[in-house]
């Protein structure tokens, strides 16, 4: 593998969306609608580099991790990778799988039962080409990798009779068989026993420093984004709400959504401080129009639940969608935009 | 508010299997439970947490057996309750009137066919034939107002509902009748932290008003040193620890709850490299002779992989802890990470 520079980008998402078209509220024959899953996703993941995508469940991360590695596609939006544009009408072809890898939360799911860990592990280097008088000690050499040794012992064995924690391991090295630059690994820790948790956190650190990966971890808990990871992003309902190039949005949340969920962490250092207050509604609960998180929103002003708010930047190298953050030149900009429409329409009336 | 025993454990022993099949997955477990404390149950998956509640609740399923050990389940005004040697009759009566229990997955609780109004229906109907059905309805909605839903939830399907609605329909249904004791098993475990957030503070507050006793089991012990009285950690299941939970926090005496502490990264303060626990967790058809925990314990000496140790109060405290480090024929000194209170951890601004 030729050596990659770190901090060099490898893969980037260009305001990728995706829309699902699902039933109405109104039965049977009621008018289907879209639901925007993922929308105006901008992502960069550097070699060398681990970005944390930080969101509930329903927030879209894990369909930004499968848009990443197009096993679903885009309704709008540009791939790059390697500094070339991913022809998106096409079908994803061994190369672009070659080069970027998914590793999915259930490892139990995503190995087959009555395959030898090692059928597992030697089919996707023939697919991909490898000779085959080079697969057994190549299988060998991804099994070490992670730290599985010895790797014989493990080739020989089911599925069932790992732990859940080996069989991860397994997974990735399966990933890392065919020499990607980059791993998307979506929720890869939160199936496994609390007590392994750490060591499949540092085995991702440590194969990104040494191999120079490209890393998307995706994760429901902030913790762990904070312990491995370079840079954070936030997702809410489709959306990314809160960024940062290193982990300051964790420490210093600026949007409400980024401070409610620390907040909401148990945190026994905490014990007897006041606890926030989490204004009920739920996941489903978002706004369409405006800022989607603004039904929920302690500090919502008028101007959200209507106007979707611009991405600001809060401190160096950290950004915030929220119209709280915005300058007044922003917010100014919408009433007019807003009076302007208002005329519009009572001109069409 | 002076503080009865609800719930008395003495031995008890659950195996999966029969005979030489046979694996033990809760070992000699012993403890009481005051009548308006909360009691956390921290452990790994087998380590035997569900086992023991459900156990204790007489909902083991085949394979599943008692097989030894006393529980004793006492009730206001009429006395002890042998559960173990009650018949099945008997004790589907104490069950849901005075021990409920709140599942993991609500989803798969409820009965995907049946709008929620019918479940609480069935409940009322069952446990009480007098009420009508205007009284039944009432009474619904004053459930479902106490984990703040709305009346018109009753006309849902679970489908309709989101998951902490669900585990909120789970809970308002656990007290519908005024339980004495109720135990919750990973109920927020599927849930995200905000919706976790906002069940426990309901929790909380449910139990000023309603002042029922609580056994919580999750596997995030953080969560449960804010949320109960006193935890019990269990590990190949037996229990390794119990202590006050803020005392246990502070200062954790067994090795396997010190490495449960260190495996969730902080989320404040200095960045470091943490390790966890190195290994596996057991495989109870061939547990090691001696502790347990003995193979991925950093501090096990010969005696720990010979003689299994007891489960020992420390003079003077409410801590208990089986490790031979902590014996009193242990002779050499603690090691420090064991002996001594985690002043970064206990907060010092407060």
């Amino acid at each position: 593998m030729s050596q990659v520079e770190t901090g060099k980008t490898l893969l980037e998402a260009k305001a990728l969306s995706r829309h699902f078209i699902v039933k109405g509220d109104g039965g049977f024959f009621s008018k289907r609608k879209s639901i925007a899953a993922v929308e105006g996703a901008d992502v960069a993941l550097r070699a060398g580099k681990i970005l944390a995508v930080v969101g509930e469940s329903g927030s879209g991360k894990s369909v930004l991790a499968r848009l990443l590695s197009r096993i679903v596609s885009p309704t709008s939006g540009e791939l790059v990778l390697n500094g070339e544009t991913v022809d998106l009408k096409t079908q994803r072809d061994l190369a672009y799988a070659s080069q970027v890898q998914l590793v999915l939360q259930d490892p139990f799911a995503a190995m087959n039962p009555v395959r030898r860990v090692g059928h597992s592990l030697e089919r996707p280097l023939l697919i991909h080409g490898v000779p085959e008088d080079e697969i057994s000690a190549r299988a060998h050499e991804i099994l070490e990798s992670v730290s599985l040794t010895p790797p014989q012992q493990f080739l020989d064995r089911y599925p069932h009779e790992l732990s859940g924690g080996q069989l991860q391991r397994i997974n990735i090295a399966r990933a890392l068989a065919v020499k990607p630059k980059v791993l998307l690994a979506d929720e890869p820790i939160s199936m496994l026993d609390v007590s392994v948790r750490l060591g499949i956190l540092n085995l991702l650190r440590s194969l990104c420093d040494d191999k120079n990966l490209a890393i998307m971890y995706i994760t429901h808990d902030i913790a762990s984004a904070r312990y491995i990871a370079d840079e954070v992003v936030v997702m809410y309902a489709g959306q990314m709400v809160e960024r940062s190039n290193d982990t300051s949005l964790i420490n210093s949340p600026q949007h409400p959504y980024t401070q409610l969920l620390i907040a909401s962490v148990p945190d026994p250092t905490k014990l007897g401080a006041e606890v926030v207050k989490a204004p009920s509604g739920g996941a489903a609960a978002f706004n369409l129009n405006g800022c989607r998180f603004s039904p929920r929103c302690s500090q919502a002003l008028a101007m959200c639940a209507t106007n979707e708010p611009p991405m600001v930047e809060v401190a160096p190298g950290q950004h915030a969608k929220c119209w709280l953050h915005a300058s007044d030149a922003q917010r100014a900009s919408v009433t007019i935009s807003n009076k302007s429409k208002n005329e519009m329409e009572s001109k069409n009336v | 508010m002076t503080d009865k025993t609800i719930l008395e454990v003495q031995n008890f022993d659950v195996d999966y299997g029969y005979g030489d099949a046979a694996v033990r997955a809760v070992s000699d477990v012993s403890f009481t439970l005051g009548a308006s404390k909360v009691l956390g149950v921290a452990g790994e998956s087998g380590s035997g947490k569900s086992t023991l509640v459900y156990g204790l609740t007489r909902l083991l399923r085949e394979p599943g057996v008692i097989v030894g050990g006393e529980v004793k389940f006492h009730l206001d005004g009429e006395g002890e309750f042998d559960i173990l040697s009650a018949s099945e009759e008997e004790i589907r009566k104490i069950r849901w009137s005075h021990i409920s229990i709140v599942l993991q997955s609500a989803l798969s609780a409820l009965n995907p066919l049946r709008r929620i109004g019918r479940e609480f229906d069935e409940v009322l109907r069952v446990h009480d034939a007098n009420l009508s059905k205007e009284q039944r309805r009432e009474r619904s909605e004053e459930l479902l107002a106490l984990v703040g839903l709305r009346p018109d939830r009753l006309r849902r399907f679970p489908h309709e509902l989101s998951g902490g609605q669900r585990q909120r329909i789970m809970i308002a249904m656990a007290l519908a009748l005024r339980p004495e004791l109720v135990i919750m098993d990973e109920p927020t475990t599927a849930l995200d932290v905000v919706t976790q957030r906002e069940i426990v503070s309901e929790l909380a507050e449910l139990r000023r008003q309603l002042g029922f006793a609580m056994i919580f089991i999750t596997h995030d012990l953080s969560l449960l040193v804010e949320l109960a009285d006193d935890i019990m950690v269990m590990y190949a299941g037996q229990i390794v620890e119990r202590a006050p939970a803020k005392e246990l926090h502070d200062a954790p005496r067994h090795p396997y709850t010190l490495g449960l502490m260190n495996s969730f990264p902080p989320l404040h303060g200095e960045r470091t490299e943490l390790e966890g626990i190195p290994g596996s967790p057991p495989d109870l058809k061939a547990l090691p002779t001696g502790c347990p925990f003995s193979p991925r314990c950093a501090f096990a000496m010969d005696k720990c992989r010979q003689e299994r140790p007891p489960l020992v109060l420390e003079v003077g405290t409410e801590h208990s802890v089986a490790c031979w480090l902590h014996d009193s024929s242990y002779q050499g000194a603690v090691p420090v990470e064991l002996s001594k209170r985690l002043a970064k951890n206990s907060g010092g601004a407060q």
